[in-house]
């Protein structure tokens, strides 16, 4: 039982594994082990951050065994603690399942959902307790900053520099230029800010870093404002996000106990501290002006940016505001140098990125890849593929305002410019898979809709523009298009691309330009055959039974859920036009794919 | 500091936008959201211009943009041309039966798709954001823009009367589409949901302004007189100019 004494069990308590009663699965393993006097010596149990895999939550890893449960419920932690913890047997059927080899995997490491990672962001999430700082420490937290401190500022500002790093939040601007800048400004006070408004709904790092390692980003904006000089940062943090608003909380309380904040910080003369600013909700917020408008106490609304906040910024004052993953890399950049980070990822592109993958693969979570991997790799080799091995149809980047991707750019490197190079964009590393059953005229009216009530409404091209790209295509999902809406859309969106004040208006159009530019031709199929191919636009779908197919099963009536299928048993069963809602229950259970989905109306 | 806009050379100060220094050459630039004394509004983008800063060009608004020393500045191109048109099919669409717009329209050679023009609409409003502004300057703040995207409006808090409005009407002064119903009557004036009593001037006998507009004016200006309106103030004024006249001859 000595073997005991390494051992820890860590159970993910971040926002997906909480809602999936983790809180109550580390309880009752605390309890199990307590009342259990055949153990001696007690495992270290910890409560962790996310491990990114929430979908197959509650997650429990066991180490150095390098054993790692998925949908572990409170009913699960007796035979745990009977086979695993006491006589090193694993249970099998707690394991993942690898869907690319169709093996149970001892280690989550070997799958290869894992294989192609590599995390620096995401180092500490689901190894630490987020709440113990000694636990942060303990893999190397907070050396950068007692490293930092002996430096020269334009040392440390040089290595970020170097380093390559750009802004995670989505434009991806180089950090060490904006630190630069920033620092040559003298006015005083000057401001550190850490955006984690994270509004895109499909994306979720931010919150898996300031929930499960915040301490991280604490030390990169201390880092940051020796640097440059401030003594005073904020953390925007999203309004929904309370389990990263308590932990970052937490984190700032104990860092100013040890030291880490507040004045002559580590004895070295340099005061600085942190506030939490909670967001104020909309989309647009997180862009950076209408951020720090918010933080001001006014309206979140933009402003034009030809005095760059790095000299005007809040209050005026020069600030430096990035993003939380960028803040997360900072502090292994000073401790293994920008030669180390460098020499990850592409030319112009260094280091990782976090996706959320998410949508019609088999595997989805969080992901963190050298930049570079290709979108193939991360659909296919990560994510397993898609769902049912259906056809891939696209993918799309970088939030409500990105664009959509085609099979033929599978292979594109994922990075800044290689996805701007293709309508898309980097944006929040939301990447959402679709497959065969998307349509992708209701994704553009999808979005379009999003950010008519995300945007702020301040500029006319945004505005109007929006709301007229959501009339017209939602007049093409409904039947009544007509082919010079495609001119009229392109007009419009390239109008508001260009004259709208801020990044959301400059991006907007971007959902609905690419699905114009690769998937024209379901505009047309739309418009001028009124058929949507998908079965997505209910107004421009019909079912029909295809009568060389139909082996008579009756599946299909038994499914229906209005009763619109009629036929005998071992004869071609007929849908009835009148009664079917368009639900697609048929076209999904028909063994012999013998449903078919025509346009408005039947056309057999 | 010296720039060019539209070939002309122009002298403007740091920290001046390109639309004051065009204005003060005479040079025109359209705008819908740009008045004197209400700077910074960026909402309109009617007033995008091309700006060649050494070798780069791009397109920036006017009337926020700080000038830079030998920039040269085209207000209209091909390009600019095309997005204000399309700027303005917007607006029609957004505000279709506005004399405004329709005859802004007009000089643009404009024409919305009629199928995504609702003709019984009557929307005035396009957000410029000028009258928010002028009741800000106020010092009421009585009116603001609520909701956001594409259901943003100007108004009172939950559209209610307000009682911070005093029926100033500095608003509807400003609106450059006239959208701001003020209906004035017998010595009545309903404005933003809320009915004002009116002050009669002293001397012709016309309901001028509210009374809260009137004490208001009173406080700031210290001044206890009989209420007077700014026509007959203007009599009194050029009376006294032609008497001082007189006086000297
Ligand atoms: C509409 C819009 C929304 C944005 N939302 C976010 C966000 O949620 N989080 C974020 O970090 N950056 C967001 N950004 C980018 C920020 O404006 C800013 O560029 C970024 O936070 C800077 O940090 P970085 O250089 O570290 O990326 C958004 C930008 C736009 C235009
Ligand atoms: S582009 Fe859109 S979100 Fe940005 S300021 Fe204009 S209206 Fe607001
Ligand atoms: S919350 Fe546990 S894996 Fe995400
Ligand atoms: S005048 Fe510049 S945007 Fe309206």
């Amino acid at each position: 039982m000595d073997r005991n004494k390494d051992r820890r069990i860590l159970v993910c308590c971040g926002t997906g594994c909480l809602a999936n009663n983790s809180y109550n699965v580390y309880l009752k393993f605390k309890e199990r082990l307590s009342e259990d006097a055949e153990i001696e010596v007690k495992p270290i149990m910890k409560s962790t951050g996310c491990n990114g895999l929430c979908e197959k939550g509650p997650v429990v890893k066991i180490l150095p065994d390098e054993i790692s449960y998925f949908k572990v419920t409170v009913d699960d932690v007796g035979e745990i603690v009977e086979k695993t913890i006491k006589n090193f047997e694993t249970v099998d059927r707690l394991l993942y399942y690898d869907t690319n080899s169709g093996k149970r995997i001892k280690s989550h490491k070997e799958a290869s959902f894992y294989k192609g990672q590599l995390k620096i962001a995401l180092r500490n999430i689901g190894e630490i307790n987020p709440l113990s700082i000694e636990d942060y420490m303990e893999r190397g937290g907070y050396k950068a900053l007692k490293k930092a401190l002996d430096m020269k500022p334009e040392d440390i500002i040089r290595e970020v520099e170097l380093s390559g790093l750009r802004g995670r939040g989505g434009a991806g601007f180089p950090t060490g230029v904006k630190w630069r800048t920033c620092s040559e400004y003298k006015d005083q006070p000057k401001y550190v800010v850490c955006n984690g408004d994270e509004g895109d709904p499909g994306a979720f790092m931010d919150r898996s870093i300031m929930e499960g390692d915040p301490n991280t980003v604490i030390e990169g904006m201390i880092i940051c404002g020796y640097a440059i000089g401030a003594h005073r940062g904020f953390l925007y943090i999203r309004d929904e996000y309370e389990l990263a608003l308590k932990n970052v909380r937490a984190a700032i309380d104990n860092a100013r106990e040890k030291g880490f904040l507040g004045k002559n910080i580590l004895n070295s003369g340099f005061d600085f501290d942190l506030e939490i600013v909670r967001g104020g909700g909309a989309f647009v917020c997180g862009e950076s002006s209408a951020l720090m408008a918010s933080i001001e106490g006014n309206v979140g609304e933009p402003r034009a940016k030809y005095i760059r906040s790095v000299e005007r910024g809040l209050w005026d004052k020069p600030t430096v505001l990035n993003n939380v993953e960028t803040w997360a890399n900072i502090p292994p950049i000073i401790i293994n140098g920008w030669k180390w980070f460098k020499s990850i990822g592409t030319e112009g592109n260094y280091g990782t990125k976090v996706f959320s993958l998410v949508g019609k693969v088999k595997n989805t979570g969080l992901v963190e890849v050298p930049m570079g991997t290709t979108l193939r790799q991360l659909v296919y080799d990560i994510g397993g593929g898609i769902i049912n091995n259906r056809p891939f149809k696209a993918v799309q980047t970088g939030g409500p305002s990105g664009g959509c991707i085609p099979k033929e750019h599978l292979d594109i490197p994922l990075d800044f410019d290689s996805l701007k190079a293709i309508g898309s964009m980097m944006g929040s590393g939301g990447v959402i898979v679709m497959d065969d059953t998307t349509c992708m005229v209701d994704v553009a009216r999808y979005y379009m809709n999003f950010l008519a009530e995300e945007s702020c409404g301040k500029c006319t091209t945004c505005r109007e523009g929006i709301r007229t790209m959501l009339h017209i295509l939602t007049n093409i999902t409904e039947g009544k298009g007509e082919m010079e809406d495609i001119e009229l859309l392109k007009e419009i969106a390239e109008t508001v691309m260009e004259a709208s004040l801020c990044g959301l208006g400059k991006s907007a159009p971007n959902p609905v330009l690419t699905t114009l530019e690769y998937f024209k031709d379901e505009y047309i199929e739309h418009i001028a055959d009124k058929r949507c191919a998908s079965g997505v636009c209910k107004n421009l779908t019909s079912y029909y039974i295809d009568e060389n197919k139909c082996i008579g099963c009756t599946i299909c009536s038994k499914n229906c859920p209005v009763g619109a299928i009629s036929g005998r048993l071992k004869e071609v069963h007929v849908i009835d036009e009148d009664r079917c809602i368009k639900c697609g229950t048929c076209a999904i259970k028909c063994p012999r794919g013998a449903v078919r989905i025509g346009g408005m109306k039947v056309e057999a | 500091m010296k720039l060019k806009i539209d070939g002309i050379i122009c002298e403007g100060r740091e920290g001046e936008t390109l639309m004051e220094v065009a204005k003060r050459h005479g040079i025109h630039i359209p705008s819908l959201c740009y008045r004197k004394g209400f700077e910074g509004l960026a909402r309109c983008r009617l007033c995008l211009v091309e700006v060649k800063e050494g070798s780069r060009r791009r397109i920036v608004s006017s009337c926020v943009y700080p000038i830079k020393e030998n920039i040269e500045v085209t207000v209209t191109t091909d390009e600019i041309q095309r997005m204000r048109k399309n700027i303005i099919m917007l607006l029609l669409l957004k505000a279709p039966n506005n004399s405004y717009i329709n005859k802004l329209a007009e000089e643009y050679k404009v024409a919305a798709p009629e199928r995504y023009m609702n003709p019984l609409d009557d929307e005035n409003c396009i957000l410029c954001g000028l009258c928010v502004k002028a009741c800000e300057k106020m010092g009421t703040n009585a009116i603001s823009f609520v909701n956001r995207g594409i259901y943003k409006k100007v108004s009172t808090p939950y559209d209610d009367a307000s009682k911070d409005c005093i029926g100033c009407g500095a608003c509807a002064e400003v609106c450059p589409t006239n959208a701001i119903l003020v209906e004035d009557n017998e010595g009545k004036r309903k404005i933003w949901n809320r009915e004002f009593n009116m002050v009669k001037c002293s001397l012709c006998g016309s309901y001028f302004a509210t009374e809260e507009a009137y004490k208001l004016m009173q406080e700031k200006l210290n001044d206890n007189e009989e209420p007077i309106c700014n026509e007959c103030r203007k009599k009194i004024a050029a009376d006294k100019l032609k008497e001082s006249f007189a006086n000297i001859y």
